[in-house]
């Protein structure tokens, strides 16, 4: 799931500065299961902020909202009056959610309360971590399923480097060698002559090297008029 | 008269098996809850809502709520009973007011548990009820028969006082048959007759020697012992027979009457015994002897005094089927010696009185009644209690007279006499979640010693202190009272599954997660947790916090007081509630510090640290009661890290960490507070300018 971190206060605050009454606005996605975005979060971060405001004897006026994802223009329609009544909405959800607001209210100026990180893997309670950078063309089948354009500091594509010392990444001993981990998973389950297998240089272009990615798919889209199949008469 | 079945959709949700058990459906956990928290007068209120005979049953009740409580599958259960009597010794919670009248008028015959309750329930409906007892005291069985070292009269006059403050008349001395008749009540304008005689009668044997002039009927000595002082000649033997209750209460009641030695024989083996556990042993301490598996046979005398009880061996008292069908070894047999013999094998009912009416009577002379609507045969003439229902406790006695006060105000509305659905108790606790619960002992309810309670009639029972009573009732688990999972606000984050200490949220493939609400130990870790604010409490403690907060700031910050103004968090169960820490803080308490009582720290989440800042506080002072105290084992963890978090947010505001702080003060250190606040207090002053 993506993974994100609250802003640190002092910035929220500077990006609120300017604006009277504010709409935290909280997502029931992914950020709720990280624990930055939810209706905890919201309730805990709208808490702050005004005691922010009697601290500075300010006078601004902090709502709070949650919706169950801020991505869907439907799930948004329930605090389009709300959003259109305040000056600015922070808005607790990933990137994509924040987008999603500022797309269905244009007028409305929307900030990120949250810094979206990573699309990653809760490892335990209170511990994520990174594991994939949607590269468009997963060969986790080749690799024991780990990624390592994620989780190879220099995203080799035939580790391990030379830096690799007990399992370790040379750039933190906290950090497992993708590429152990990759050759000590393909042994247990006898595929290590995958490793032998000489590959082609991947295309880049499902990443990022040809510009936005874009998903089509004909058979879901929403009908256009004139292929509608309407009653007689 | 039509029963009406409840639709299924009625059926109600489970609730504490304490609360299934007890007759009356009790709110156990809720007035242990308040006793908890040293509020002895909210327990009684939550005890008068359904306990017309508060002191009575605080005394003397069976208490078979006891035998489901489960505590007991962790170590023992609560001591329900006892801390019902600290709550009517502690507490005070003045009787509701009386209602508005209806008019129509109901006669009870018999002032016993059953009549007392049916006229409180109907005089609370707005009846105008007359109890009429045939004798001159009232109170039944319990007035006349139960001894007074276990049931001092003072405490069944106080909850009589109670009903007639209801506006409900009692008249002693009238019997019905005696002096009036089922058809002059009527005739006097009453529109409902309920019966509850009781079994006044002492069952005896047909057997040689049982005409003696000292073989006595048990009922007849235990009122004359409690009434008249009855006392037995100095020297005596006496031999009681019979394994129940009354038996037992015959035994202890000769020995405080002056019999030199008193010898229980009874066909039951020990574990057969129908007396209670408790009741034994509080008799074989006093020097009772108990003689089990011997069947009397007759009673040898001289002169036409008795000698002795002579009894033949036990095979067995029941038959393949469980039924009531004794037995013996015919050559095996044994003489008691003894001056007096005493008959305690059971109680029949008078139903003299009802010669020559139309309420009908079986041919074995038991009264004929609808279970359901406890109707008799005549029109408009109800039943209730142990003339209904057999030989049973106060406690019973009392639920069937609720029951036929129900059907009596239905009748006289002419509403169809609907069967009231039983609830459903929790389930057991799974072995996982008992692990997980802390171990704590059930306090002993002291006696007064033998040696001083076998010389008169006094009260034995010396009930809690009221710290012992408050540290008993924090054992109650609040079954059922805890988290709920709100189906539409849950994301299955898995948040709950794994904060919980007791493994009680599970994932199941049906629902996705599962908060096991007959499991939950209603901690509130969970609550205060979930991310996405899905789980819902079963009770208002959360709520109640939020509230107590308000409060307390607005009475600490009236306009321009001066800072710095403080709110001092602390758990308001087991030690710290009075007279503990609470009595403490009230007498030492500085002017700026808001009290702010919480249900264990284990509830006091972020929101409520940083709502003290938003309401104006300058610093914050969570007190922990010491781990040693809390039931909940992570309390203490979890407070920790909330307070963490919530350091962060001040400091992201610019404000100081050190202006929450957490002191950890078990019992013996409460004094050290007063100095741990001025110095916090000082701190902070130098921290705010
Ligand atoms: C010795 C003894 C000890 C007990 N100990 C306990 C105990 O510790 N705990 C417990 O829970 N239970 C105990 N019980 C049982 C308890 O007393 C009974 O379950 C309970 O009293 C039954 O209530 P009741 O209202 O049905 O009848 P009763 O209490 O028997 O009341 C019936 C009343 O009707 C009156 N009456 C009868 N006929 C007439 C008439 N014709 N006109 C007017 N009035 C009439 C009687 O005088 C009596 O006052 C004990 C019983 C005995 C005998
Ligand atoms: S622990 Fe408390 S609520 Fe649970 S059964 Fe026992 S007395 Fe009742
Ligand atoms: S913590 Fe809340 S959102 Fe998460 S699974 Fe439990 S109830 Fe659902
Ligand atoms: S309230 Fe406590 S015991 Fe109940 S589910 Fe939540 S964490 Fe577990």
């Amino acid at each position: 799931m993506i993974k994100g971190e609250q802003k640190p206060l002092p910035e929220i605050q500077g990006m609120i500065a300017p604006y009277k009454r504010v709409l935290v606005l909280g997502c029931g996605t992914c950020v709720t299961v990280c624990f930055v975005g939810g209706e905890k979060e919201v309730a805990g971060l709208a808490s702050a902020l005004r005691l922010h405001q009697r601290l500075s004897k300010g006078d601004k006026i902090i709502e709070e909202a949650t919706v169950k994802r801020q991505c869907e223009r439907e799930f948004l329609a329930e605090v389009a009056r709300q959003i259109q009544s305040v000056d600015a909405v922070l808005s607790l959800a990933c990137a994509i959610g924040v987008q999603a607001v500022a797309e269905c209210f244009p007028t409305v100026p929307v900030l990120p309360g949250v810094n979206t990180s990573f699309l990653g893997l809760i490892e335990e309670p209170g511990k994520w971590s990174e594991v994939c950078a949607a590269c468009g063309d997963c060969i986790l089948h080749l690799t024991g399923g780990i990624c390592p354009i994620t989780r190879c500091a220099k995203s080799l594509f035939n580790g391990p480097c030379g830096g690799s010392v007990g399992g370790k990444c040379e750039i933190s001993p906290d950090i497992p060698c993708a590429w152990q981990l990759i050759y000590d998973r393909l042994a247990a389950t006898g595929r290590l002559h995958l490793l032998e297998e000489v590959r082609p240089p991947r295309e880049w272009k499902s990443f990022s090297a040809a510009g936005p990615r874009r998903i089509v798919r004909e058979e879901l889209r929403v009908p256009a008029e004139d292929e509608k199949i309407r009653p007689k008469g | 008269m039509e029963v009406v079945p409840r639709s299924p959709a009625e059926k109600t949700e489970a609730i504490p098996p304490c609360q299934v058990a007890c007759p009356i459906h009790q709110d156990v956990p809720g007035y242990l809850a308040a006793i908890a928290q040293g509020n002895f007068g909210e327990a009684l209120r939550l005890i008068k809502d359904t306990n017309p005979l508060p002191s009575i049953c605080a005394t003397i009740c069976a208490h078979p709520c006891e035998a489901e409580c489960r505590r007991g599958q962790v170590d023992e259960a609560l001591s329900i009973r006892a801390l019902k009597r600290a709550a009517v010794d502690f507490g005070c919670s003045p009787t509701p007011p009386a209602p508005a009248p209806r008019g129509e008028r109901v006669a009870i015959i018999g002032s016993g548990p059953a009549g007392l309750t049916a006229a409180h329930d109907l005089a609370r409906l707005g009846y105008q009820v007359t109890v009429f007892e045939r004798e001159a005291i009232l109170g039944g069985a319990l007035a006349q028969f139960v001894p007074l070292y276990r049931l001092p009269r003072d405490r069944i006059q106080g909850d009589i006082e109670g009903i007639r403050a209801l506006g409900v008349e009692f008249r002693t001395d009238s019997a019905l048959g005696r002096d009036f008749t089922v058809a002059e009540l009527k005739g006097r304008g009453y529109r409902a007759v309920l019966l509850g005689l009781g079994l006044p009668l002492s069952r005896s044997l047909p057997l040689p020697g049982f005409d003696m002039k000292d073989v006595w009927p048990a009922l007849p000595f235990l009122r004359d012992a409690n009434l008249y002082g009855r006392r037995i000649q100095p020297g005596k033997t006496v031999i009681v027979i019979g394994g129940g209750n009354v038996a037992i209460d015959v035994a202890r009641s000769a020995l405080r009457a002056g019999a030199a030695r008193v010898r229980l024989v009874c066909l039951e083996s020990p574990e057969e015994m129908p007396a209670f556990p408790w009741e034994i042993k509080e008799a074989a301490e006093e020097g009772v002897e108990i003689n089990c598996s011997w069947g009397p046979k007759r009673i040898l005398g001289e002169d036409g005094q008795v000698t002795s009880l002579e009894t033949v061996a036990v095979k067995a008292v029941f038959d393949d089927q469980g039924r009531f069908n004794p037995t013996f070894y015919e050559d095996r047999t044994a003489i008691f010696e003894g001056d007096i013999v005493i008959v305690a094998i059971g109680q029949a009912a008078d139903l003299s009185c009802l010669k020559d009416s139309d309420i009908q009577v079986t041919e074995r002379g038991q009264l004929i009644f609808d279970p359901v609507t406890l109707a008799t045969t005549a029109e408009g003439v109800f039943t209730c209690g142990e003339v209904a229902t057999g030989p049973g406790t106060a406690v019973k006695a009392m639920a069937s007279g609720r029951q036929a006060a129900l059907s009596i105000h239905r009748y006289l509305q002419g509403e169809p006499l609907t069967k009231v659905e039983e609830p459903q108790p929790l389930g057991k606790l799974d072995q996982g979640v008992t692990a997980a619960v802390i171990r704590q002992e059930r306090q002993p309810v002291p006696l007064l010693e033998v040696a001083q309670r076998i010389r008169n009639f006094d009260y034995i029972d010396l009930g809690y202190a009221v710290e012992t009573a408050v540290r008993e009732a924090r054992r109650c688990l609040s079954c059922g009272a805890g988290a709920r999972r709100v189906e539409d606000k849950c994301i299955d984050c898995l948040t709950c599954v794994r904060v919980c200490p007791y493994e009680v949220p599970v994932v199941t493939p049906a629902t996705s997660v599962d908060i096991r609400a007959d499991q939950c130990q209603a901690c509130g870790i969970c609550v205060m947790e979930c991310p996405a604010r899905a789980i819902a409490f079963g009770s208002s403690r959360f709520e109640d916090m939020e509230r107590e907060l308000e409060q307390a700031m607005a009475k600490v910050t009236p306009g321009g007081a001066t800072p710095p103004r403080l709110v001092l968090f602390y758990c308001y169960y087991g030690v710290n509630a009075p007279p503990g820490l609470a009595d403490f803080l009230k007498a030492n308490i500085t002017p700026g510090v808001a009290l702010v009582k919480v249900p264990c720290l284990a509830k006091l989440g972020v929101p409520y640290l940083l709502k003290a800042f938003e309401l104006g506080a300058n610093g914050v002072l969570i007190v922990d009661c010491g781990d040693r105290e809390c039931i909940y084992a992570q309390a203490a963890l979890w407070v920790r890290r909330r307070m963490e978090s919530a350091r962060r947010v001040l400091e992201g505001l610019g404000l100081r960490k050190e202006q929450i702080e957490l002191v950890c003060l078990p019992e013996e250190r409460f004094q050290d507070l007063g100095e741990r606040m001025s110095s916090f207090s000082q701190r902070l002053g130098e921290l705010v300018h």
